[in-house]
């Protein structure tokens, strides 16, 4: 049913158009609604229904007998109204012009159970109603239409006039929450604009619907809203997205294009729901000035007018005691004046108000006295303070964070002088909100206000406002208590140790000397000086001015570089700036941006009074002057030392001497040398001092080992890359690519060292994966101690050595010999060399030619051949020897490569003779590549080769690192080798050294060697292979806890090479166990008569017995089979493994 | 239909207490506030535009069709004029003007947002 509800529907906005429309509908009678606003009508009926309002057809109805009875405007008015209303009023036409009794018949009617058009009869009175009313109105709109158009301007006039209609507070009555939105609302839409033009485009987006409201194409949207904290945005209300695009269209600052976006309804109300974080201002509140002169300076609320718009704030003057102008004096000439203040080029400082000041400055003409106030410039000064209105928007009232400087200011002039005590009453409100935030669980607090003030205790929980304490003390020990936030402070007491957590204080730590109030005064560690915060920027912290020990990137006892000049340490941290003491012995307060760059001297050697080398961190002595002891931070260009000494007070204990002039005060007794610069170049030197070169040499070398490493970018905007390192500077490497040669800077972690393979590996693991491992450390030097190192099983010094291949030829022979000096080679291992290097044994077997082995690796050509070739091209550097390196590094037998080397015999010979000749030219050429002839090195005899070898024992590292030495001596005989026959000839006891001692060493010896262990071809004998665990202490593999247990083996299973080796061991405990195969090693047979298997050579895979006693020979066995006892055969000890004599075994 | 100010950035604009409508003061001075002057009644009377008006509000809000806009009837501004509205008016209308809505039984609701029920 349609209700004539027009007036109703439209609102009383339209009324130009009302009597119009009413006109229409008069004539179509009960004719669907008027086309002109479609739209809009449907909606009203919508949201009618949308309600439920049980009593629309009641109103409606009433709205029709408010026509019958009282023709004319204001009855529609009304009516539009009265749904509003409370109670029986809401139905009640208060301003009608109807009897009373008239309501209140319709009041029975509405409650009434009848109210429900029930029968026919209702219809019908209904619809006689219905018409009555139309033809009433109709009437009464002829008798409008006779008017003239004066009269019904006039009538449209008085209209106007009466809409000044009671306030009913329409709509007040509906809890909001039966507002929200429907699904037949309008929805909104987000769209994009132009920041800072939100409320402009509102506006336009009103007036453009105004303005062509009457046109062809009228804005179909019902609102458009912005919000001040959603700034970019605004709403529009509408019901498709296309409306919207058209009411923006020609809108500037609109940007449509950006997306028009549905607000899910559920947010719709959010929208307008959102309530800035309001600040009430209230006398003695704390403010910023947002701008103009005063501009962020601390201002406090004196008064405020009721609406709370403008606001009188007392605050520090900023008066220009040096006016520019002279003219300015004079008072007559205010436009000059305000013109030089504007001008200013900077503000003048703050500073209370000081009348004689003034007057001197201005002159008396300037300044009047009122009460107790001066008023200068129209301002008003009290107390020395400016006082003066400011608008509410104009300040800042969050975050305003008052310091105690600012707020001191302000107290002390209230107190009414000049004495500096803090108002604490007023520092405690200005900093007691900000406390609230600053409370943790397990804080001290004592409550200062309330009934429970003075209690004290130790906060539980903090939720909102309230905090829950358990109170400490006396009665109330134990018990639980919840207080207010804001009446609880932090507490602490004399003699705490103290952290400022926030403020200019930041990060200073102390001893609390006093408390008053929440004003904690503490005595700084760093720079001794007392140190006033509120409490609640304080914490109990046991630390000790760490925070302030590092500034930028530089930290306390860095040396840094000052200027091209001069270096310094930093022996102090301060706030922002370093004490630092340069090498001249000269004291710098210094800003980070000041220091150009760290030094590291961690690798720099200086020599002390004695010719000894002084390290970092050596306690020393100086051996004249004051004679002071130290510890050395710093060396520089190994003249100057810096020494840090905590007994001495000045520069913190920290000065600088002359290196000349310092005693080691470590005894060094044994050394027995001259000239150590010397015997670090030379090798064979260095081998005497072995006892000392453990810890001496190690500092030798480049002074990053990363420089000249090949390394791929691994992330970064350089990701994927391949360049050299061509410098390093703390974590970071400067690389040259290799593309575009350029240099980049780049962060070590996101460098992986690319092996010659493509394969890449952390910087820094060295010879980790044991293909790689091998493979790097065959480059190495020249394969040998690296190779030991890699197997030996990624000591440091393996890390160390790692650069080395690649920058193969820069490679002194002194880092040679550093390199190989190391621990690597134990005790353990020297007298065995040393014992291999006198026994001719070897060299007997080889010269009988008896071991085929032998013979084939170092008389065959073939290896040789291609020994040379790969090697041969020496020049090329350790590159050239690849090939033959991996040989030799399958020997190593870590690279996979091995397990086929070894499976096929002569393969396998054939590449160990690779292996043997490829070494040789790089050994070779580091041999004779040195300055030190190398001939030196050759000539010292069997010594000499100590000491490239044997420095190691000194060292004395791990069994399992020893396990590499053998392999490194394998391929120094292998240099041996290739020196020409003169070098054989040349008396045996350079020969054995040569070695194949060393030789079979490396096969025995190799514990990476885990090729035996899979080959099918001893698969029979597997269970019986007798075995020993090593090299797990270095790596801590089950904390070492099976190293140099012996067992038996169980099984081997081959894994794909992604995973690691492990077979399983049954322990001679009878317990069983899976090991990594590279911690197990073969055991060898100790005494005549036991059963070792061949896995090399051309009896692979064939039981034997040992027949002489293999305790005189560890290099050689001389073996036979069981079958035929007599026929003898020397094995070399790497190629047989130990069997178990088991019976049930095969 | 109130009338639109000209200058959306006026600092002067003011929004009634009561209705949240937004115009220039002397708008307010000219013919008063378009839904609540029977009651505010500041036609011509700066003291009570400063009492019953506000600098204060946040929002702005066009409202263009109250009738059927739900953003009008949730700002319960929907059987008020045309015009500018703002969302979020701070502030209580005066004492007096509270006074007569109790007494007509009008139930008073801020328009800073503070009762949402």
């Amino acid at each position: 049913m349609y209700h004539n509800d027009d007036d109703e529907a439209l609102g009383a906005d339209v009324d130009d158009q009302d009597e119009d429309d009413q006109g229409d509908d008069n004539m179509t009678g009960d004719s669907p609604p008027k086309k002109s606003k479609p739209s809009r009508r449907d909606t009203v009926v919508d949201e009618e229904e949308d309600e439920g309002e049980d009593d629309e057809d009641e109103e409606d109805e009433e709205d029709e007998e408010d026509e019958d009875e009282a023709p004319g405007r204001k009855g529609k008015k009304r009516a539009k109204h009265r749904h509003k209303r409370m109670g029986a009023s809401r139905f009640l036409d208060i301003e009608a012009e109807v009897s009373d009794e008239d309501d209140e018949d319709e009041e029975d009617e509405e409650y009434g159970v009848d109210t429900f058009i029930t029968t026919a009869d209702d219809v019908d009175d209904d619809l006689t109603r219905r018409n009555h009313a139309l033809l009433d109105s109709s009437r009464h709109f002829e008798e409008e239409d006779a008017r003239s158009p004066e009269e019904i301007a006039k009538a449209v006039a008085r209209r106007h006039r009466d809409r000044a209609a009671p306030y009913t507070g329409d709509m007040n009555e509906i809890p909001q929450r039966l507002l929200m939105p429907s699904v037949h609302d309008a929805s909104l839409w987000q769209v994009r604009v132009k920041p800072g033009r939100e409320r402009d485009i509102v506006f336009s987006l009103m007036r453009k619907a105004i303005d062509v409201e009457y046109s062809a194409r009228p804005l179909n949207i019902l609102s458009a809203f912005q919000r001040d904290s959603l700034p970019g945005m605004i709403y529009v209300e509408a019901r498709s997205a296309k409306q919207v695009q058209e009411a923006c269209t020609g809108l500037v600052g609109v940007y449509p294009s950006r997306g028009i976006q549905l607000v899910p309804i559920e947010e719709m109300a959010s929208l307008l729901q959102i309530k800035r974080q309001e600040t009430t201002l209230t006398p003695g509140t704390w403010v910023r000035i947002r701008r103009g002169k005063y501009s962020g300076d601390l201002a406090q609320v004196v008064d405020l007018t009721e609406n709370g718009e403008d606001v009188g704030l007392r605050l520090i003057p900023r008066i220009d005691m040096n006016p520019r102008d002279d003219g300015s004096l004079d008072p007559n000439a205010k436009k000059r004046k305000k013109i030089a203040l504007g001008a200013g080029s900077s503000r003048p400082p703050q500073r209370l108000f000081n009348y004689e000041e003034i007057l001197k400055v201005y002159g008396r003409k300037n300044v009047t006295k009122r009460n107790q106030a001066y008023v200068f410039q129209n301002e008003t000064y009290k107390d020395g303070f400016l006082e003066k209105d400011f608008k509410a928007s104009a300040l800042i009232g969050e975050d305003v964070n008052p310091t105690l400087d600012e707020i001191t200011q302000f107290t002390r002039r209230q107190d009414g002088g000049d004495d500096n005590v803090v108002n604490l009453s007023v520092i405690a409100e200005a900093s007691r909100k900000a406390a609230i935030a600053v409370l943790q669980p397990g804080d001290h607090i004592e409550v200062f206000e309330g009934e429970q003030a003075g209690v004290h205790g130790v906060v539980d929980e903090i939720a909102g406002d309230v905090v829950t304490i358990t109170a400490k003390g006396l009665e109330l020990e134990g018990q639980k208590m919840e207080m207010p936030a804001r009446s609880v402070r932090k507490r602490f007491k004399p003699g705490d140790h103290v952290k400022v957590m926030a403020g200019q204080n930041a990060d200073e730590t102390g001893l609390v000397v006093s408390v008053s109030d929440n004003v904690v005064t503490f005595v700084s560690d760093m720079s001794m000086q007392e140190i006033s915060v509120f409490s609640k920027d304080l914490r109990e912290a046991a630390e000790v001015g760490s925070g302030t020990n590092i500034v930028g990137n530089y930290e306390l006892y860095d040396l840094v570089q000052l200027d091209a000049q001069t270096v310094g340490v930093i022996y102090k941290t301060e706030r922002d700036s370093f004490r630092v003491l340069d090498q001249n012995g000269q004291v710098r307060l210094v800003q980070p941006h000041q220091i150009s760059m760290r030094r590291d001297s961690s690798k720099a050697i200086a020599t002390d009074s004695e010719g000894h080398e002084l390290r970092v961190n050596d306690n020393v002595k100086e051996i004249d002057g004051e004679g002071r002891k130290g510890r050395v931070l710093h060396t520089h260009q190994a003249f100057f030392a810096f020494l840090h000494n905590r007994d001495i007070t000045e520069n913190s204990g920290v000065f600088v001497t002359r290196t000349r002039s310092l005693a080691s005060l470590a005894p060094k007794s044994n050394i027995i040398k001259v000239g150590a610069d010397l015997s670090k170049m030379n090798p064979a030197l260095v081998a005497p001092t072995g006892g000392m070169v453990g810890s001496g040499n190690m500092g030798r070398g480049p002074r990053d080992r990363h420089i000249g490493a090949t390394v791929t970018v691994i992330k970064g905007p350089h990701k994927g890359y391949v360049g050299t390192i061509k410098d390093t500077n703390g974590p970071i490497a400067r690389v040259e690519l290799r593309t575009g040669n350029k240099v980049i800077m780049v962060d070590k972690e996101k460098l992986y060292r690319r092996l010659p393979d493509g394969k890449l590996e952390p910087l820094d693991k060295g010879g980790r994966g044991p293909p790689g491992g091998n493979g790097m450390s065959s480059y190495q030097t020249g394969g040998p101690g690296f190779g030991g190192n890699a197997s030996g099983g990624r000591t440091p010094y393996n890390a160390s050595r790692t650069p080395n291949p690649y920058a193969g030829d820069s490679r002194t022979p002194a880092w040679n010999a550093s390199s190989r000096t190391p621990n690597p080679y134990a005790d353990s291992r020297t007298p065995a060399w040393n014992a291999s290097s006198r026994t001719p044994n070897p060299y007997a077997a080889a010269d009988g030619g008896r071991t085929p082995a032998w013979n084939v690796s170092s008389r065959t050509p073939n290896p040789y051949a291609t020994g040379a070739n790969a090697g041969a091209a020496p020049g090329t550097g350790w590159g050239g020897a690849t090939p033959g390196r991996n040989a030799a590094s399958s020997w190593g037998g870590a690279t996979p490569g091995r397990s086929s080397a070894a499976a096929s015999t002569a393969g396998g010979w054939g590449s160990t003779a690779g292996g043997w000749s490829s070494p040789r030219p790089p050994a070779n050429n580091a041999w004779t590549a040195p300055a030190e002839p190398p001939t030196n090195a050759w000539d010292i005899p069997p010594g000499g080769w100590g000491s490239a070898s044997a420095p190691t024992p000194a060292a004395a590292t791990p069994a399992a690192v020893s396990r590499d030495t053998p392999y490194f001596s394998a391929m120094t005989p292998a240099a041996n080798g290739r020196t020409p026959a003169g070098v054989w000839s040349h008396g045996t006891a350079r020969d054995p050294v040569a070695t194949p001692g060393v030789f079979g060493g490396d096969h025995q010896e190799d514990s990476t060697d885990d090729g035996w262990l899979f080959d099918p071809a001893f698969a029979k004998y597997i269970t019986r292979f007798l075995v020993e665990i090593e090299g797990t202490r270095p790596e801590q593999y089950l904390d070492g806890e099976y190293e140099g247990k012996t067992g038996r083996i169980l099984a081997a299973q081959e894994n794909p090479q992604v995973y690691e080796q492990t077979a399983r061991v049954r322990f001679d405990n009878d317990d069983q166990r899976s090991i990594p195969t590279k911690y197990i090693v073969r055991r060898l047979p100790t005494f005549i008569g036991q059963e070792v298997l061949v896995l090399r050579g051309n009896k692979k895979g064939q039981p034997l017995v040992v027949r002489e006693d293999p305790s005189d020979d560890d290099k050689f066995l001389t073996l036979s089979t069981k079958a035929q006892p007599t026929v003898v055969d020397k094995w070399s000890t790497k190629t047989v493994i130990l069997l178990h004599d088991d019976a049930s075994g095969p | 239909m109130a009338a639109i100010p000209p200058q959306a950035r006026s600092k002067t604009l003011r929004a009634c207490l009561l209705c949240s409508i937004i115009q220039l003061p002397n708008e307010f001075k000219r013919s008063g506030c378009p839904n609540c002057e029977e009651i505010l009644q500041m036609k011509g009377s700066p003291d009570r535009i400063q009492g019953c008006t506000t600098t204060q509000f946040d929002g702005v809000i066009a409202v263009i069709d109250p009738d059927a806009s739900w953003v009008a009837r949730w700002q319960r501004t929907s059987k008020y004029v045309r015009g500018m509205y703002a969302v979020r008016v701070t502030g209580r209308i005066p004492e007096d003007v509270e006074m007569e809505l109790e007494r007509r039984n009008i139930k008073y609701r801020p328009r800073d947002q503070s009762d949402q029920d």
